[in-house]
Parts: structure tokens; C-alpha cells; sequence
């Protein structure tokens, strides 16, 4: 069973991996976008290996139903005039400009990596499965604001998208 | 490994992936892209502590859910700016946007 689960773990970290490099490097981004689909897949599917299903549902639901909607829309309406929807500039990528991506990526990556392999927190067994409804009680008792503030930061947002995409520019 | 490791590495790879793509992606999209993926990284660390150490449960899980309302409306934001950029400059490539003016 247990094999099994490393398995799994090992399908989700491919998929991640696929996924976020083709998020990064494809020079057309509708491809980058179906990258970073895969990518919240294989998240979703980590969730559903550390018994979250919750967490999973909501990665799908929100992740994958909502913001990749809204990226696609943003990639499909800021195309170049002649150029096809979601293509980067045709110009070649310096190469200093990769090394310094990858060095600035890869090296506080490191640096965390290191911690985490050298100091050990106490680690338990997986918990049993959080009920959903324990998770209701506490968004209602202890952590409302919480809740009542993300609703209320949405909503300005939101607010504040639609008064961005009635600008009219001065004199125009 | 243990799992909490594993797990703790796979969020390491998502914000390394996203770093890179954030500092060498050109268009604007493209970052806001890598920008979702390093949110990714930081709700699977969170979920994988509350799951695996004697964290609070709720807290880690309900974290989450907020990054996760957060990243719905920073990515809303973000399109009604990539847009206004896109107008009023005809381009969302951020080496080209480099004037600062009201």
C-alpha cells in the first residue's frame, strides 16, 4: 500500500514537473497556460494523496475553473495587432538572461531545500480525514473575519476591474 | 524521505519553476502565469505541514482556501491591468514598458 502511495506521489511530481516547464518555456502562451492546468492537476491529485479531498475539490474548482479561465482571457484579448494571439516576440532569448532566470529561481530554492533537509520538525502519522463539517464550524467561529475580509477583498477587486476596464484615456 | 519532506520538495520545485518564469518570461500574461504557480507551491507546503506535523489542522486547510480566494482576486485585478497596459500601449511585453508617466 504503501508503495503504492509513493507511486502516486511519483505520477503527481511528473505531472507537476511537465506541467510547470511547459508553463515557463513555451513561447506560446496558450500552451503555457494548458501547462499550468496540468501543473494544478497534479497539485490537486497531492491533496487527494495527504487526504485533503476538500482542498483537491476547491484546487479544481478555483484553480482550474476559474483563473485559467480569466488567464485565457487575458491571453486572447491582449494580442499584438498582426500577430497571432498568445505569442511571445519572435526574438531569440539572450542566453545571460536565462542563466540569470534559472540562478535566481533555482538559488533561494536551494537555500530552503537545505533547511528542510537538515532540520527535521516533529512529523506525525497522516491525521485522519478533516470532516467538512469541522471545517465549517471553524470558518464560521473562530476565523469569520477571515472569512467576511476575503469576501469583502473580492469584491473591491472586483470593483476595481470594472472601474479599470471603463478607462478612458485623458483627451481621447 | 519522509512524506513531509517529499512534499515540502515538490513545493520547493513549483516556487523554483515560478521564480524562473516570473524573472524570464516577457509578456505580462506569462508572469502572471508563474506568479500562480509559486501560489500553488506555498498552499501545497501549508496543507502538507497541517497534514504531517502537530499543526492545527483547520488553520493549515483554511489557509489555503484564503490563498487560494486571494490568488481568484489578484488574477482578476491583474487581466483589467493587463488589459488597460495593453490598450493604452498596444503591447503587454514588459521589456517594452518601460515609461513612467501620469
Amino acid at each position: 500500500m504503501e508503495q503504492l502511495a509513493y507511486a502516486a506521489y511519483g505520477f503527481y511530481l511528473v505531472l507537476i514537473l511537465a506541467g510547470g516547464w511547459a508553463a515557463v518555456r513555451c513561447r506560446n502562451l496558450v500552451r503555457a497556460l494548458l501547462g499550468l492546468i496540468m501543473t494544478l492537476f497534479g497539485v490537486a491529485g497531492m491533496y487527494f494523496l495527504m487526504a485533503a479531498p476538500f482542498m483537491a475539490l476547491m484546487q479544481i474548482l478555483i484553480y482550474v475553473g476559474a483563473v485559467s479561465v480569466l488567464i485565457f482571457f487575458a491571453i486572447m484579448l491582449t494580442r499584438a495587432p498582426g500577430g497571432a494571439a498568445g505569442e511571445e516576440d519572435r526574438e531569440p532569448r539572450s542566453a545571460l538572461r536565462t542563466v540569470l532566470a534559472l540562478l535566481s529561481g533555482v538559488l533561494p530554492a536551494a537555500i530552503l531545500a537545505g533547511v528542510i533537509l537538515t532540520r527535521h520538525p516533529q512529523e506525525l502519522p497522516l491525521k485522519p480525514e478533516l470532516p467538512l463539517g469541522r471545517l465549517g464550524e471553524f470558518l464560521t467561529g473562530p476565523y469569520v473575519l477571515a472569512f467576511e475580509l476575503i469576501s469583502v477583498v473580492l469584491l473591491a477587486a472586483m470593483a476595481g476591474a470594472v472601474v479599470l476596464g471603463f478607462e478612458r484615456r485623458k483627451g481621447a | 524521505m519522509s512524506p513531509l519532506v517529499l512534499f515540502h520538495l515538490a513545493a520547493l520545485l513549483l516556487l523554483a519553476l515560478g521564480l524562473y518564469g516570473l524573472t524570464s518570461r516577457r509578456s505580462l500574461v506569462g508572469m502572471l502565469i508563474s506568479v500562480e504557480l509559486m501560489l500553488n507551491g506555498a498552499g501545497l507546503a501549508l496543507v502538507a505541514s497541517a497534514r504531517l506535523t502537530p499543526a492545527s489542522d483547520e488553520l493549515g486547510q483554511l489557509g489555503t482556501l484564503l490563498v487560494m480566494g486571494l490568488a481568484a482576486a489578484e488574477a482578476t485585478l491583474v487581466l483589467a491591468m493587463v488589459l488597460v497596459t495593453a490598450k493604452r500601449w498596444g503591447t503587454s511585453d514588459s521589456d517594452r514598458l518601460s515609461m513612467l508617466k501620469g
